[in-house]
């Protein structure tokens, strides 16, 4: 029988599964940046439950220096996000071919 | 059976539900009002951990701090409708993301030493207790706030300052990236 917190870690593993499919699939650079938003949430709930299976709290130390990431990397995402489609006028990564990615 | 645990798993279907729901919306503002609840719920899945701080930090800083910058910025950029070109999830993005699953159960039950059936007992961890050689809590656990309080400012708190430094960074650099550039800037440069 598993217990809470490791039932916690097969949805973490289904959040960053779905939050990777964003990332991969999505060609709205918006859409890859709130995906990037689920992959960190997923990250921070096995941070969570790992602190709890082992019953330390450095699990949730670690869970909010990546909040303090994650808001760094919406600032700064964001920041290309306005200055691409001020030059670009779009925010689709297809039309974003000045680096033949 | 009790509440806790049935209350844990609605909240986590939920939520993995809720994420493929955003994932496939056509309108970014859509997308974020289903993402505050995604991390809505995980903030309830970290207080039946007993993680009281952090489902208060994850409401606070997340839904609040975190969304209202993506809605400021979907206001701002302002997105005609023939920008959002999205025709929905296909078939072979489906195929793959069934694979995904299948890996990561064949990695579980065969690698992972029956991780999947028989938890984290199989690789020696006693669930509730500490494995040797972690540095044992301050306070009792049910201590949260003062547990964490000291992990942060006393074990971690180089890592702490140098947060703030990454945070200062990243607030100079998102004005520079964002800035104006006007035509005698330009010349200049």
């Amino acid at each position: 029988m598993l217990t809470l917190p490791e039932i916690g870690l097969y949805f973490s593993f289904l959040l960053f599964l779905v939050g990777l499919a964003g990332v991969m699939f999505r060609k709205n650079i918006l859409f890859m940046m709130l995906s990037i938003e689920v992959l960190l949430n997923a990250a921070n709930l096995a941070f969570v439950c790992a602190s709890k299976i082992t019953g330390t709290i450095d699990g949730q130390v670690v869970m909010f220096f990546v909040m303090a990431v994650a808001a760094c990397e919406a600032a700064i995402g964001l920041a290309l996000i306005i200055a691409l489609y001020r030059t670009k006028a779009s925010i689709e990564a297809d039309d974003l071919k000045a680096l033949r990615g | 059976m009790d509440l806790n645990f049935i209350s844990f798993i609605v909240m986590g279907i939920a939520a993995s539900i809720l994420s493929g729901v955003m994932v496939t919306r056509r309108w970014p503002v859509s997308a974020a009002m289903v993402l505050i609840a995604i991390m809505m719920l995980l903030a309830g899945m970290f207080g039946l951990l007993e993680a009281h701080f952090a489902a208060a930090a994850q409401i606070i800083v997340y839904a609040g701090a975190i969304m209202v910058v993506f809605v400021f910025v979907m206001m701002l950029l302002n997105l005609p409708p023939e920008e959002l070109r999205y025709g929905g999830i296909t078939w072979g993005e489906m195929l793959l993301i069934g694979l995904g699953v299948a890996v990561a159960i064949v990695l579980g039950t065969q690698v992972g030493q029956g991780l999947l059936t028989r938890g984290f007992e199989s690789l020696g961890f006693i669930p509730g207790q500490a494995p040797p050689g972690a540095r044992p809590l301050y306070f009792p656990p049910s201590e949260n706030v003062k547990n964490l309080a000291a992990a942060m400012f006393v074990d971690y708190l180089w890592a702490f300052e140098l947060t703030s430094f990454l945070i200062m960074a990243a607030v100079v650099g998102s004005i520079v990236i964002a800035k104006k550039r006007s035509a005698e800037n330009a010349n200049a440069a």
